[in-house]
């Protein structure tokens, strides 16, 4: 008795263990949530500066068109000066009042020499919140070499957190990567280049993936060549995400991922333990059978008289 | 008579009264405990007991907690169909097996509602607000959820005290009974689902998380489909769960006489979960559509990133689930006269089962790396990607089913001749069926790697309906032409290997796992959302774990729930027949076996 359940537990264990061997074998990886700068009122100084870097450079989708260092785009105009130029561009009204307007309302005062084109900062595809656009702020100012005057309070946070649902990935990075400071997509976004919310229609979605790293692919009617930046940078599977996306909007099924290689690493592990398994299987299979047909089985048993086809009665 | 009828039913109420207080004693215990930690701890939005780490002590706890869960909703079904069985067929063994696993439920209930109370205070404890926000959103449920435990513990209890008075004549109230203890339990289900799904697929809510609307919240996208899904998947746990526990008594047992009753009780409880588990996958279909129709971004996230891998691994499970129940039944046709005449489709069948698994194994949506693409030519591979996709999976695992399905049928008939005279005819269109039925998935299985994807997704329907209804006209075939069948001899029950015993209890731990797994895959797609889209995990518990992690800790709870289970059943075997029983009942278990 003590060694049959002893033989059973083991036998729990060994399949459990199994189990979690085979889990194992498969890519071991974390995911982490996406970090995000809570900018509050508390936020000051360095701090304020750094997260107003981080959103000019990354989700405000500034460098599109400006740059703040030596070598970038000049469709705005340079922002390491425009702190410095901020208190005479317009009369009446105080530097940094001027700088948060010119995101806000960018058309409310137009700096001669360029087009309208600048999104405001507060709409879609960049959808500051104000604290984020005193951040911006606090960070032009820095630029410019002068002292640091905006500061967050309270309300301006409030403004900004609204429970946002999750997007898709691929929109995520499209977001990310500034693509829609030149793409219009869903109604969002700039006019420098095609809209892209039905291109899958037009372009195969494997193709999409290869143009975000390499433009000279081909030039979509009516736009200038050369004006879209080449992003061989981004990882394979990010711009695979961004045309699986893309595919969706235009109803099209596109899994961006593959079948892994079963020669990779993982899969032949786990080939080789399906096949092992269904080797066994087999081998057990064929044992049990030739001991079944070796007369092992003793004769009728007392029982038998009542076992009545209960096989068929329980159908 | 009449006085033993009424000291009967007293002791009936007896019994129920006492469930009623010792539920009531667990809720209020609860109640204050909570209430008590709550003023005494600082507010904070989450907090950390004993250093513990908060997910996995809450995972391990609701984990076990559902696993009881559907053992306690999942025997009644089985009780319930076995006790019909038994008025059917006017076998007194059937009524004595599904009074046997009754009697489990008393001593079940109790540790289920422990460990519901123990996850309650933790989540109070560790995730303060997360608990607010979805308590004010619940409110009314919980009011609901309370009556309702209180009505299933009533009537459990009653259909298990009853269970000798209402006899004969009385059995229909019986029965009633037995119905209501399901409804009943089938009730406290979807409304613990509202709560579930609604953390996956949250509506009703405003874009400030306010209340809108209680039926829309409750009515979510995922709701009705995890109640199908749990439901179902009830039925199978309680019938792997008998299974297994025939299985030990069996290799236990001492005499021929234990051995067949315990064989008996196996192949019926296997019979249930079999059953119940062949339409599970499509139930799993409708709840992964719904899914994708609710967030997109959630479906990508399920099937193509990360969690890719699990569903390998659960393809893996469900094939182990496949061949050894067809090893199952296979070595259970040795103890059947006759059954030799059907050895020879064994390997042929167990040629389709390896060769569904694999197909059903092959990876689709997984990340291929640039070295990777690149040595495979593009994001799939050229030969083997074709096997990856849906449209070849739902090919193999519809053939998989009929395999199953015909391995069962094969064993139904084992030792019979049918004698009707258009025998012949008959067994030619039940081939006929089973033929048109694989021509069917196969012939659509290849047909849809031509069609644009749209167009292939429909497909599935025909191929799952090909089989549904070639299963039907199989057993409506099979149920006139086996009327008054030659009989070559009888079962013999008890004269099994004990290899086939392994295989059941095989059957319950693997399907005990899946359940774990797929239960982690169901919370872990929402990620870094509390409820997904709208309330934030915050915790630094927030990130998704390494598969390897997440599966030692589903095995864990595995073996604690296996643990757990045996001291239910080990009690239940201590305590006897209860006292209540009138004399003559008593050993009526004990002879099951051998009445008739
Ligand atoms: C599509 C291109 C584009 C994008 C994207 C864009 N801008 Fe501009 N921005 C312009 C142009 C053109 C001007 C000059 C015309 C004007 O004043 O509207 C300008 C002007 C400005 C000015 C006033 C500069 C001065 O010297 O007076 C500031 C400040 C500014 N942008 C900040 C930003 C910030 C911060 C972002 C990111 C949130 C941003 N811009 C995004 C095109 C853009
Ligand atoms: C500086 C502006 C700019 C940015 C930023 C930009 N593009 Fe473009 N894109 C263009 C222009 C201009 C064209 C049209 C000329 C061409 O085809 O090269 C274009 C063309 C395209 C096309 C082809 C459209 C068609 O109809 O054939 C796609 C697809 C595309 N871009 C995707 C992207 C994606 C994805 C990103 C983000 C990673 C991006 N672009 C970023 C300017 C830009």
């Amino acid at each position: 008795m003590k060694v049959t359940i002893a033989k059973i537990f083991l036998f729990m264990l060994a399949v459990v263990s199994l189990y979690a061997y085979v889990g194992q074998l498969v890519p071991q990886f974390e995911e982490h949530p996406p970090k995000k700068k809570v900018i509050t009122p508390q936020t000051t100084g360095d701090d304020l500066v750094a997260a107003g870097q981080e959103i000019l450079r990354g989700k405000g989708g500034c460098l599109i068109c400006h740059k703040d260092q030596e070598r970038g785009n000049e469709r705005g105009p340079d922002l390491r000066r425009a702190a410095g130029k901020a208190a005479t561009r317009k009369p009446g009204i105080a530097a940094e009042a001027y700088l948060i307007e010119s995101m806000v309302e960018p058309y409310a005062f137009i700096v001669e020499g360029y087009p309208k084109m600048m999104p405001p900062a507060m709409k879609p595809p960049a959808s500051l919140s104000m604290a984020e656009v005193k951040a911006v702020v606090a960070y032009l100012q820095s630029l410019g070499g002068a002292e640091v005057t905006v500061s967050v309070q309270a309300g301006d946070v409030a403004a900004g957190k609204k429970a946002v649902g999750p997007v898709h990935r691929g929109r995520q990075l499209m977001d990310a990567n500034g693509c829609l400071g030149c793409h219009k997509l869903a109604g969002e976004g700039g006019a420098v280049g095609p809209e892209l919310t039905r291109v899958a229609e037009r372009r195969e979605p494997a193709k999409i993936a290869q143009k975000i790293a390499d433009p000279k692919l081909w030039t979509a009617e009516g736009f200038q060549a050369g004006l879209m930046p080449p992003r061989p940078d981004l990882p394979e599977g990010d711009r695979q995400e961004i045309a699986a996306y893309l595919a969706g909007l235009s109803g099209k099924a596109y899994s961006p991922t593959g079948a892994a290689s079963p020669w990779s690493h993982e899969g032949v592990r786990l080939g080789v333990v399906i096949a092992v398994f269904n080797t066994v299987m087999l081998l057990v299979l064929a044992w049990a059978r030739s001991r079944e047909k070796s007369p092992l089985s003793p004769g009728p048993s007392p029982i038998e008289g009542e076992g009545r086809n209960a096989a068929g009665d329980a159908t | 008579m009449a006085r033993a009828i009424a000291t009967s039913a007293f002791q009936a109420l007896k019994g129920t009264y006492k469930g009623v207080v010792k539920i009531s004693v667990l809720l209020v215990l609860t109640y204050l405990i909570a209430q008590g930690l709550n003023s005494f701890l600082p507010a904070a939005d989450y907090r950390s007991a004993l250093g513990l780490p908060n997910r996995v002590a809450v995972w391990a706890v609701a984990e076990l907690h559902l696993m009881f869960a559907a053992f306690v909703l999942g025997v009644p079904i089985f009780a319930l169909i076995t006790e019909i069985i038994g008025v059917a067929t006017r076998e007194k063994r059937y009524d004595d097996l599904a009074r046997e696993f009754t009697k489990l439920l008393a001593m079940a209930y109790t540790l289920t509602a422990v460990l519901g109370c123990v996850l309650l205070v933790l989540f109070i404890v560790l995730y303060p607000k997360f608990t607010g926000i979805l308590s004010k959103i619940f409110k009314p449920t919980w009011i609901a959820y309370i009556v309702l435990i209180f009505g299933e513990v009533i009537v459990a209890y009653l259909y298990w005290y009853t269970w000798s008075l209402l006899q004969g004549v009385r059995k229909k109230w019986h029965l009633l009974l037995g119905l209501l203890v399901n409804l009943w339990g089938t009730a406290l289900l979807f409304v613990a689902d509202a709560w579930v799904t609604f953390m996956m697929s949250p509506a009703g809510i405003d874009d400030a998380n306010n209340l809108v609307s209680l039926w829309g919240v409750i009515h979510n996208h995922t709701w009705m489909p995890i109640n199908i899904h749990r439901l179902l998947a009830n039925v199978a746990f309680g019938g792997a769960i008998v299974a297994a526990y025939a299985a030990v008594r069996f290799l236990n047992a001492k005499t021929d006489e234990e051995r067949a009753r315990f064989d008996w009780m196996g192949y019926v409880g296997s019979f249930i979960a079999i059953a119940a588990f062949i339409p599970l996958p499509f139930a799993g279909y409708w709840l992964g559509r719904e899914i994708y129709q609710f967030s997109e971004q959630m479906g990508v996230s399920m099937m193509g990133g990360s969690f890719a891998w699990l569903w390998i691994l659960q393809a893996m499970l469900i094939g182990s689930l496949f061949l050894a129940s067809n090893f199952y039944l296979w070595l259970g046709m040795g103890r059947i006269p006759g059954a030799e005449r059907y050895t020879k489709f064994q390997i042929g069948m167990m040629i389709v089962l390896t060769i569904g698994f694999i197909v059903w194994a092959t990876p689709r949506s997984i990340i291929a790396t640039g070295t990777e693409m690149s040595a495979m030519g593009g994001s799939h591979h050229p030969f083997l990607g074709l096997f990856g996709v849906m449209a070849a999976k739902n090919t193999a695992v519809n053939l998989m089913i009929l395999t199953t399905f015909f391995s069962f049928m094969l064993y139904r008939r084992g030792n019979r001749i049918p004698i009707v005279p258009w025998a012949v005819a008959g067994k030619a269109l039940q081939a006929l069926a089973i033929a048109a039925a694989a021509a069917v998935v196969l012939g659509y299985g290849v047909y849809s790697y031509f069609v644009p994807s749209i167009t292939r997704i429909g497909f599935s329907v025909y191929q799952v309906s090909a089989v549904l209804t070639s299963m039907a006209l199989f057993v409506a075939i099979d149920i006139p032409l086996l009327k008054g069948a030659r009989e070559i001899g009888a079962i013999r029950w008890g004269h099994i290997p004990a290899r086939a015993q392994y295989a059941l209890f095989f059957l319950a731990v693997s399907f005990t796992w899946l359940m774990g797994l797929m239960g982690y895959i169901r919370s872990g797609i929402r990620q870094h959302w509390h409820v997904y889209g709208r309330v934030m995990d915050e915790s630094a518990n927030a990130y998704t774990m390494a598969h390897g992690q997440a599966t030692i800790i589903v095995s864990c709870i595995v073996v604690v729930f296996f643990l757990l289970v045996s001291v239910v059943f080990w009690l239940a075997a201590r305590g006897g027949e209860p006292a209540e029983s009138p004399a003559g009942e008593a050993s009526a278990a004990k002879a099951a076996g051998s009445a008739a």
